[in-house]
């Protein structure tokens, strides 16, 4: 319906010609699933003049044992995520964060790399071109005005990856390639947090691979909250992983999408603690003290707040039983 | 086995579960929607909108487009001076807005050009100048002193206010031994139709003829208003409903994009496709309006209702579209579903600065039916009555009925629905032990099979339908009703097949084309089963009669002694091999070449309201369809997030003429209401549309929908084809207040507002105060 901007479609063989592609062609952005991408652009969101469509790359959507770990490949599809055996068996949270992204056929098309790599999201950026200039633009594209945060210091707008915080807490690595060749990186260390420029890549950096580490020991789980079973994106989302020494906390990461404008770690100091209410308190008032949920989605402010905190803390519960000797 | 048993097992005889005559197009992809259709050369239409919810517009330029290379043409309200709307007496609206825009996407101007990327820059070139004006969103603030008017004849932005009263309520509610009073608040809902709004206009300028294909629920109010607004006499026009993707209501008025595309083409005195976006859809609206209902009712010790009163106030919009008919619904069907000895009701119909609302299915009587279902099923407990009995003991108690509204109720099947549900359900072993955070609730409703009025009155019957037999033995089905995917084609294949006594394959049906088929009034409140389905019928009949002649002739017996059975005319009870129909076919054509007959219904006056009670012509029909329904579902207590997890749904249809379109049907009808429940709604921030897709706004998704256990109860009405009624809208609202109940035994909440969102249900838990 609305038309796609005219661009240039580069389809490059390997990592390096694709990031020597990018760098070359200044405002060119990669092209996996485009499942994000294409929608955005269609609503008049960016203009780039080439896409450099990743899907020809070799080894793109490959699954790999590399070491101990796993390595896999940025362009395997979603539904490959949350279907294969062995993903399912070593990092079921992984699988079913997978899972919950979207409905079937977006995550037929959807790659690991673009679910990570997708735009943030605000209820004053997703809208159609007439509906974003009869609101005087804003701040993260074409305006000088944030409808969030009126103060107008940055773009606020929400990260709402379902897959980004699971691997945070699975302790995965992120695999580069840009100009200056292959370099690797904390799954964590690919964002920032600002809503127009929330992700670190610099112009020629392709995301090549995920690298999985064995998670001896740790249990992970992903929870989701949505008013749909299906297609939402997280109102928030929480990813948790818990490793038992006993009846003590040998150790517990977390980390929160749907809140900020990237996907954060969530600090809170537990290990070799009892799982207990005042443990559980000092949990909450990490999250409380890490999340900035503001009114960028439909659904209100007020509620991905309360929710965010009694769903993390169910969730830790959970994973403290599964995690029981 | 006879016969005639064997008939009644081949698809397409009335009874038998028969797959849409038109389905293997639709699954195959075939089928082509007013989108796909091939139009060499077109234009490409596109509107521009208005970014303010209320202004005054100073002025239009439209040169720097006009100028612009590959434009074709470009409309602004100076290219239509009459206003349409769906009712005669209430129309104001133009295709393009003159002098003020009174939501935001009022359409302003429309541009035609040689491609898309050149339409949508002239579209940009236009320059409006607005003078801001006071807008609102809310129907309470609207009708407040000192609002400033959307349209000059309603200084206080009251569309309809309607005051009735039947029996005495005050006595009522004196007699009652528990009177309760409460607040409801019903989110807009929009149809949310999967094909989005599309017309393909041609205009030949060497005659000045107009064709339109479009995606309408009604192609005769199309015609109307198309022709009205052009100012051209209607024998200049054609309208043609391809296939459809769906109407609920959405197209059940001329809208604003049809006419649009009709001035587009004439000005460019050519062909222009006008394609909406899904915001334009959205936009477009005509949905169920935000509804405010305060519901009084009285009851005695034993469940039984003594006197209702509802105060309904309906954010109508910008424009008046259906907006007398939705606040006339939303008392009308107060009457029907039970005894009531006194009912009052106090509605107003308020203009807003949001987009027009319109009829959806259910039209006006959902929201009222929920808060009435939810207050019976809160003064049941109240009262230590178990739902079911307070139900049973409001029944109507004779049939034939008459409502207080002048209604008619000749077939009653909520009883057996109520039996159905209760014993498949579990009902008596389960309500009230079941496990935590689930629960259990009933509900019953109930809906017109169309209304016994037409809009325009024209003193003609209400549906026509024709039929052509021709040489090649082959029957040609000529209606006007739009089958929109409820099945309208093969309903009227299967009526006019029965009574022939002819194979399913020999039927052909051809519908909703202004130059092919008889006029039909449309796809709307429930009508075309029960009007059209009696008109196939009655020319089913003629055209037997003419059969029946021939074959008499040939077996050397009385034609009233013929019958057809399989296709084969025999003297009726006689064993002779018979007749084949070809051989009748040839014998009956004969002297008079092409048979052509055709059929007529109207509803009696007796159906059509008493016109002594002001607005009775609206809730006026030959017959009820009647649901009750159980519906299972749990809450969780962190999230707040409702999960339905079955329904259990009888409904009375008078007779399933198809049951497994009607199976579809009530499938459907239960997942709208779902979708109303749970989480659907329209959100404006400031009068800007939140919801304009489908991702924020939230029609429930495979992975949300419940398993549905379905049962037909079959009262076999004396008016209806072959007893038929309607099928697709009385089990609607009853799930709203069904699963408010269910959502009650769960987690002991009393819900007020809808959908129950999990913020809503949160907000609910916390007030409940027995939280950490």
């Amino acid at each position: 319906m609305t038309l796609m901007p005219p661009f240039r479609c580069l389809r490059p063989a390997t990592a390096a010609e694709a990031a020597r592609l990018l760098a070359d062609h200044p405002g060119a952005v990669p092209l996996a699933g485009g499942t994000d991408l294409l929608v955005n652009l269609r609503r008049g969101l960016g203009t780039p003049p080439a896409l450099v469509d990743l899907g020809a790359i070799a080894g793109f959507a490959a699954i790999a044992e590399e070491g101990e770990g796993l390595r896999l490949g940025a362009g395997l599809t979603l539904a490959d995520l949350a279907e294969n055996p062995a993903i399912r068996a070593r990092h079921p949270a992984l699988a079913n964060a997978a899972l919950a992204v979207a409905g079937p056929t977006h995550r037929a098309s959807a790659t690991l790399g673009g679910n990570l790599c997708q735009d943030t999201r605000c209820v004053f950026y997703n809208q159609s071109e007439w509906w974003r200039e009869g609101n005087n633009w804003c701040l993260k594209y074409r305006g000088s005005n944030c409808h969030v945060v009126p103060k107008n210091d940055r773009c606020y707008a929400t990260y709402h990856g379902d897959v980004a915080p699971v691997l945070m807490v699975l302790g995965a690595e992120a695999e580069i390639v840009g100009p200056q060749g292959m370099r690797r990186q904390p799954v964590a260390g690919l964002f920032r947090e600002s809503g127009a420029d929330h992700l670190t890549l610099a112009p020629g950096d392709v995301l090549t691979a995920i690298l999985l580490p064995p998670q001896a020991g740790w249990v992970a789980g992903y929870a989701k909250l949505r008013v749909r079973e299906s297609v939402d994106f997280p109102l928030a989302g929480i990813a948790c992983a818990v490793q038992r020494d006993g009846d003590r906390l040998a150790g517990l990461r977390m980390a929160i999408t749907g809140t900020n404008s990237a996907p954060l770690a969530v600090v809170a100091d537990l290990a070799g603690a009892d799982w207990d209410d005042a443990a559980a308190q000092v949990l909450v008032a990490a999250i409380r003290k890490t999340a900035n949920v503001l009114k960028t989605t439909s659904v209100g402010p007020k509620y991905r707040r309360r929710v965010l905190l009694a769903a993390a803390r169910r969730l830790a519960d959970d994973l403290w039983r599964q995690a029981a000797p | 086995m006879s016969i005639r048993r064997l008939e009644k097992v081949r698809a397409g005889a009335v009874g038998v579960r028969t797959p849409l005559i038109d389905g293997v197009e639709k699954v195959t992809g075939r089928a082509a929607y007013t989108a796909d259709l091939p139009a060499p050369g077109a234009l490409v239409g596109r509107v521009l909108r208005s970014p303010l919810p209320h202004a005054r517009i100073l002025s239009v330029d439209v040169s720097a487009a006009l100028a612009l290379d590959g434009v074709a043409a470009v409309c602004t309200g100076e290219d239509c001076a009459v206003p349409f709307g769906v009712l005669p007496i209430a129309e104001n609206e133009f295709p393009l807005a003159r002098g003020k825009v009174r939501y935001r996407g009022d359409p302003v101007a429309a541009v035609a050009a040689v491609d898309e990327e050149t339409a949508e820059r002239a579209v940009r070139l236009i320059r409006v100048e607005y003078e801001k004006l006071p807008a609102y969103f809310d129907a309470r603030k609207a009708m407040a002193p000192g609002a400033v008017p959307l349209h000059d004849d309603k200084p206080n932005n009251v569309l309809r206010e309607v005051h009735n009263e039947f029996g005495d309520a005050e006595a009522g509610f004196a007699a009652a031994d528990l009177v309760r009073e409460k607040s409801f608040r019903f989110a807009e809902v929009n149809h949310a139709h999967m094909e989005l709004n599309a017309t393909l206009a041609q205009y030949d300028p060497e005659r000045g003829h107009l064709t339109l294909h479009t995606t309408t629920q009604v192609p005769y109010y199309v015609h109307l208003k198309v022709a009205s607004c052009l100012e051209m006499d209607p024998s200049n026009l054609r309208v043609v409903k391809p296939f459809l993707g769906g109407g609920f209501g959405a197209r059940t008025e001329a809208l604003h994009h049809e006419i649009i595309a009709a001035l587009l083409a004439r000005k460019a005195g050519g062909t222009v496709r006008l394609l909406q976006s899904r915001e334009e859809t959205f936009i477009a609206h005509r949905g169920r309006p935000d509804t405010d209902i305060r519901i009084k009712l009285g009851m005695t010790r034993e469940g039984k209702l003594t006197a209702c009163h509802a105060e309904v106030i309906q954010r109508g919009g910008a424009y008046a579209g259906y907006g007398i008919i939705t606040i006339l619904y939303s008392g009308a069907l107060l009457h029907g579903l039970y005894h009531l000895p006194a009912i009052k009701h106090d509605g107003w119909r308020v203009y807003t600065n949001t987009p027009p609302c319109g009829a959806m299915r259910g039209h006006g009587t959902v929201d009222a039916r929920a808060a009435f279902e939810a207050l019976m099923n809160e003064m049941a407990e109240e009262l230590g009555l178990d739902p079911f009995a307070v139900r049973r003991a409001n029944l109507l108690p004779t049939v034939p009925y008459t409502t207080a509204y002048a209604q008619k109720v000749l077939s009653y099947g909520l009883p057996e629905c109520l039996d159905k549900v209760l014993k498949a359900s579990g009902w008596t072993e389960r309500r009230g032990r079941m496990p935590k955070g689930r629960g259990l609730g009933l509900a019953c409703s109930h809906f017109v099979s169309g209304t016994s009025t037409p809009k325009h009155w024209t003193g003609e019957p209400h549906a026509t339908v024709n039929l052509k037999l021709d040489f090649d033995g082959g029957i040609t089905i000529l209606t006007g009703a739009a089958d929109i995917g409820q099945g309208s084609n093969t309903m009227v294949a299967q009526v006019v097949g029965e009574v022939l006594g002819v194979h399913w394959r020999r039927l052909r049906v051809v519908s909703a084309d202004s130059a092919l088929t008889p006029k039909d009034n449309g796809s709307y409140s429930s009508r075309v089963t029960f009007m059209v389905g009696n008109a196939g019928i009655h020319a089913a009949q003629e055209l037997r009669a003419v059969l029946a002649k021939a074959a008499a002739a040939k077996l050397d017996c009385r034609p009233e002694d013929v019958e057809c059975v399989d296709e084969v005319f025999r003297v009726a009870g006689g064993q002779d091999p018979g007749v084949a129909f070809s051989e009748v076919v040839k014998a009956a054509l004969v002297d008079t070449g092409t048979l052509t007959v055709k059929g007529t219904f109207t509803c009696p006056p007796e159906f059509q309201g008493d016109k002594k009670i002001r607005g009775s012509a609206i809730g006026a029909t030959m017959g009820f369809c009647y649901a009750a329904q159980v519906v299972e579902a749990s809450v969780d207590e962190i999230t707040g997030k409702v999960t339905v997890h079955k329904v259990w749904v009888a409904v009375d249809v008078g007779r399933a003429l198809n049951p497994l379109a009607v199976e579809g049907q009530i499938q459907g009808g239960v997942w709208m209401g779902m979708g109303q429940a749970l989480c659907e709604e329209t959100r404006f921030d400031e009068g800007r549309m939140l919801h304009g897709n489908l991702l924020d706004y939230r029609v429930p998704t495979m992975l949300d929908s419940p398993d549905m256990e379905v049962f037909i109860v079959e009262s076999i009405d004396p008016n209806g084809p072959f007893g038929a009624k309607e099928a697709s809208e009385g089990m609607l609202s009853g799930f709203l207040p069904a699963l408010m109940d269910a959502v009650h035994e769960a987690a002991a909440i009393r819900p007020t507002a809808l959908p129950l969102t999990p913020d809503r249900v949160v907000e609910l838990l916390d007030a409940r105060g027995d939280r950490p």
